[in-house]
C-alpha cells in the first residue's frame, strides 16, 4: 500500500511541477514576446492606412481582400507574382509533406486541402508513424552497439570504472551530435536559405529534431529555390538520421539513468532492454562479462525498491 | 496469441509488452529483431539485412504516400491559385488607382506579418493578443508534447533561444508526466478489462479469443472517449465539420499538429466567447488523449512485430520444412545408392563367376569386348526399352561405378568399370 500511496504522490507531484512548469513558459514567453507583437500589429495598421490614403480602395474591399489571401495563404497558396511556378504538392514536396507526417514533425507549411486529402492523411499517419517508430527503433538498436557498448567497452578496457565511463562517453556523444547535427547543419541552411541567421539555423534543427515542428521555418519553400527537390530530399535525409541520433541518445541516458539507479528513485519504469541486450550480445564477450555483474548487482539490488512489477498496464515504458 | 493483450496482467511477464519512449513519443524498443537473435555470429549479418528491408519499406511507404497526396492536391492547389488571381485581378480591375506592384507590396507584408502572428485583418481593438497568459500556456504545451502546432511562435532572438532551453527541459519532464499518466490509465482500464473478462470466462471461450475481445474493447472504447467524443465537442464549438474535427483529432494526438486547425485558437479576426474552462479542458484532453494514442500506435506497431514474427516464424518453418524435405531426400537417396552398389557389387560378382564357368567351359580366353559384342547385338533391343524405364538409376551408377573403382574390386577378370552398363547387367542376368 505504501508503494502505490507513494507512486500516486509521485504523480501528483508530477503533475504539480509541469503545470508550474508551463505557467512559467507562458509567463516568460509573454513577457518576451508581447511587446514585439504589440509594435507589429500598429506597424500593420499603419500600413493599411497608408495604403488606403493614396488609393481609391475602401477599407472594406481591402478587408474582404486580404482575407482571402490570407485563408489562401494558410494552405500555402501564395498571391505574389514570382510564386506561381513551384507547387507545393509536386513529388519532392510530397514526399516532404508525408516525411514531416510520418516522423510527426509537421510543420504545417503546406497542409491538405481536399476532404480525401485529409482522410487519407489520417490513414497514412495511423499506419506510418508506428511504422517509421520501428524503423527508427529498429536502427538505434543497430546503432547502439558500435556507437555505445564498443565505446564504453572500451574505456573500460583501459582501465575506468563502468559508471564514470559511461558518463564520459555519453558526455562526449552529446558534443559529437551537437557539432554534427546542430551547429554544421545551421551552417549550411544560414549559408542556404536567404533569410535565416544563423541562430535561426540552429532553432531550426532543434525544433525539428525534437519533431515539435511548429513551421516558422522551413526550408526550401523560398521562392527560386534552386535545386529545390534535391534540397528537400536531402533535409529530409537529415531530419530522420537527426531523429535517430535523438533517441539513440536518449536511449543512452536512460540506460545511464538506469545504472546509476535515478529511475528506481524516482519510481520511472526501468530500461528493461537491457537485461535483454545483454544476454544476447555476441561479440565481445570478455567485456560483457566483466560489465554484467556489475549492472546487475544494481539490479538485484534496487529491485525491492521498485513498486512491485506492477501486474496491470506496465505498457508505458521509457527509453 | 492473435494479438497482444497490454492488459492481461497473466501475460505481463512473459509478452514483450510495447513501450514509449523517452520523450513523448511513442517508439518500440522490442525490434522485430530481437526475436531472430541466435546469440551467434550469423545474427550480425541478418540483423543489418533485416533493418535495410525495413528501411526499404518506408521508403517505399514514403514515395507511395508522396503520389498520392500529389495526385489528391495539386489539381486542388492549382484550383485555389487561379480562384485567388482571379480575386487579384478583379480587385485590381476595380480599383484603378491600385497598381499591380504596390499591391504586391502590401501583400507581402501583410503575408509576412501574418506569419509572426499578426492579423492585420479586422479591427485590431478588440483582437486578442497571442501572446496572452492562456495562449502563451497554450503555446507552452505544445512545445512540450511535442505537437507543435505553429499558429503561433516567437520570433524574437531570445524567445527564440529560450524556447529551445524550455523544450530541452520540458520534453523529457512530458515524456514521465505520460508515462506515469499512462499506467494509470492502464490500471483503470486493466481493472475493468479483467471485470468484463470474468464475465466472459463463465461461456467457456478460449484465452485468445478473450484477449482479442478485450484488446478490441479497449480500442473501441477509447476511440470513444478520446476521438469520437472531443470530435464532436470540437465540431460544435469550433464550427468545423466532421472530417475537419477528426483530420484535428488525430494530427493532435499523433503530435504531428500541423497547425491548420487548431482548438481554441480561432484566427484572431473574431474571438468567439470560449467558456472559461474550454482551454484548460483541451490541455487534459490532449494530455490524456496522447497517453491513450500513443497505446494504441504501440498496440499497432506491436502487431507488426507479431505479423512480422509470424511470418518469419513461417518462412522459418517453411525453411525448416524444406530443409527437413531436403534432409530425408538425400538420405533416401544416399540409401538408394548404397544398396544399389551393394546390388551392382553383388550383380557383378556373380557376373565374374558366370564368365569364369562360361570361359573354363566354352575354353574362350578373348577380351569381354569381343564376347560381348554378339550378346550385346542380339539383346541390345530389349534392353533399350528398360533402359527407358530405369533411368533415373543412371545417375546413381555413375558415382558408384567411381566408388567402385576406388576399391580396384572390379578389375577382376578384366572387368573394366566403363562397362558397368545397365546393358550390360541385363546381358548377364540373362545369361544366367
Amino acid at each position: 500500500m505504501h508503494s502505490v500511496g507513494r507512486s500516486w504522490l509521485l504523480l501528483t507531484g508530477f503533475i504539480l511541477f509541469y503545470i508550474i512548469y508551463l505557467l512559467f513558459g507562458a509567463l516568460v514567453f509573454s513577457s518576451i514576446e508581447r511587446p514585439v507583437e504589440d509594435k507589429l500589429r500598429q506597424d500593420m495598421e499603419d500600413l493599411k492606412q497608408e495604403f488606403l490614403n493614396q488609393s481609391c480602395v475602401n477599407a472594406a474591399s481591402l478587408e474582404l481582400f486580404l482575407v482571402k489571401v490570407l485563408t489562401a495563404n494558410k494552405y500555402g497558396v501564395s498571391v505574389l507574382k514570382n510564386s506561381t511556378a513551384t507547387s507545393n504538392w509536386d513529388l519532392a514536396s510530397s514526399m516532404f509533406f508525408a516525411n514531416t507526417l510520418v516522423t510527426t514533425v509537421g510543420y504545417g507549411h503546406t497542409t491538405p486541402l481536399s476532404d480525401t486529402g485529409k482522410a487519407f492523411s489520417i490513414l497514412y499517419a495511423l499506419i506510418g508513424v508506428p511504422f517509421t517508430m520501428l524503423v527508427l527503433t529498429a536502427c538505434v538498436q543497430r546503432l547502439m552497439y558500435p556507437l555505445v557498448l564498443a565505446p564504453v567497452s572500451l574505456l573500460h578496457r583501459s582501465g575506468m570504472e563502468p559508471r564514470p565511463a559511461t558518463i564520459v562517453h555519453f558526455v562526449l556523444l552529446v558534443v559529437l551530435v551537437l557539432l554534427l547535427f546542430f551547429v554544421a547543419p545551421a551552417a549550411v541552411f544560414s549559408a542556404v536559405e536567404m533569410s535565416w541567421s544563423f541562430l535561426d539555423g540552429i532553432y531550426f534543427c532543434f525544433i525539428s529534431l525534437c519533431t515539435i515542428g511548429l513551421g516558422d521555418f522551413v526550408p526550401g519553400t523560398q521562392p527560386g529555390q534552386t535545386y529545390r527537390a534535391l534540397y528537400q530530399v536531402a533535409v529530409m535525409v537529415y531530419l530522420f538520421v537527426g531523429l535517430m541520433m535523438m533517441y539513440l541518445l536518449l536511449r543512452t541516458f536512460h540506460k545511464m539513468a538506469d545504472l546509476h539507479g535515478l529511475t528506481t528513485f524516482l519510481q520511472l519504469p526501468r530500461c528493461e532492454e537491457s537485461d535483454l541486450d545483454e544476454d544476447r550480445e555476441p561479440i565481445v564477450d570478455d567485456q560483457r562479462e566483466d560489465q554484467r555483474p556489475s549492472y546487475q548487482t544494481q539490479k538485484g539490488a534496487s529491485k525491492p525498491l521498485e513498486p512491485g512489477s506492477q501486474p496491470s498496464y506496465n505498457t508505458i515504458n521509457k527509453g | 496469441m492473435a494479438a497482444p493483450d497490454l492488459l492481461d496482467p497473466k501475460s505481463a511477464a512473459h509478452n514483450s509488452k510495447p513501450r514509449l519512449s523517452f520523450s513523448a513519443k511513442p517508439v518500440l524498443l522490442n525490434t522485430p529483431n530481437d526475436d531472430d537473435d541466435d546469440c551467434d555470429t550469423r545474427t550480425t549479418v541478418m540483423r543489418w539485412k533485416t533493418v535495410s528491408a525495413i528501411f526499404f519499406l518506408v521508403v517505399l511507404y514514403l514515395i507511395i504516400g508522396a503520389t498520392v497526396f500529389k495526385a489528391l492536391e495539386q489539381p486542388y492547389e492549382s484550383y485555389e491559385k487561379l480562384v485567388i488571381l482571379e480575386k487579384k485581378l478583379d480587385f485590381l480591375v476595380m480599383h484603378g488607382c491600385v497598381n499591380s506592384s504596390e499591391l504586391e507590396d502590401l501583400v507581402k507584408q501583410v503575408v509576412s506579418a501574418v506569419r509572426k502572428g499578426v492579423n492585420p485583418s479586422g479591427n485590431s481593438t478588440n483582437q486578442q493578443s497571442l501572446w496572452d497568459i492562456s495562449s502563451s500556456f497554450f503555446f507552452a504545451g505544445t512545445v512540450i508534447t511535442t505537437i507543435g502546432f505553429g499558429n503561433i511562435s516567437p520570433h524574437t532572438e531570445g524567445g527564440k533561444i529560450f524556447c529551445v532551453i524550455y523544450a530541452l527541459l520540458g520534453i523529457p519532464l512530458f515524456g514521465f508526466l505520460l508515462a506515469g499518466v499512462g499506467d494509470q490509465l492502464g490500471t483503470i482500464f486493466g481493472k475493468g478489462i479483467a471485470r468484463v473478462e470474468k464475465m466472459i470466462v463463465k461461456w467457456k471461450v478460449s484465452q485468445t479469443k478473450i484477449r482479442v475481445f478485450s484488446t478490441l474493447l479497449f480500442i473501441l472504447f477509447g476511440c470513444l472517449i478520446f476521438v469520437a467524443l472531443p470530435a464532436v465537442i470540437f465540431k460544435h464549438i469550433e464550427g468545423w465539420s466532421t472530417l475537419d474535427s477528426i483530420y484535428f483529432v488525430v494530427i493532435t494526438l499523433t503530435t504531428i499538429g500541423f497547425g491548420d486547425f487548431v482548438a481554441g485558437e480561432k484566427a484572431g479576426s473574431e474571438s468567439p466567447d470560449y467558456l472559461d474552462y474550454y482551454k484548460p479542458v483541451v490541455w487534459f484532453w490532449i494530455m490524456v488523449g496522447l497517453a491513450y494514442f500513443a497505446a494504441v500506435l504501440s498496440m499497432i506497431g506491436d502487431w507488426f512485430r507479431v505479423i512480422s514474427k509470424k511470418t518469419k516464424e513461417e518462412v522459418g518453418e517453411f525453411r525448416a520444412h524444406a530443409a527437413e524435405w531436403t534432409a530425408n531426400v538425400s538420405a533416401e537417396f544416399k540409401e538408394t545408392r548404397r544398396r544399389l552398389s551393394v546390388d551392382i557389387y553383388d550383380k557383378f560378382q556373380r557376373a565374374a563367376s558366370i564368365k569364369r564357368k562360361l570361359s573354363s567351359e566354352l575354353g574362350i580366353n578373348t577380351s569381354i569386348n569381343q564376347e560381348m559384342t554378339p550378346g550385346k547385338r542380339t539383346l541390345s533391343v530389349n534392353l533399350y526399352e528398360d533402359r527407358e524405364a530405369c533411368h533415373n538409376l543412371t545417375l546413381s551408377l555413375s558415382p558408384v561405378t567411381g566408388a567402385l573403382t576406388r576399391n580396384g574390386s572390379l578389375y577382376l577378370n578384366g572387368l573394366s568399370p566403363d562397362y558397368a552398363d545397365r546393358r550390360e547387367i541385363a546381358i548377364i542376368e540373362n545369361l544366367k
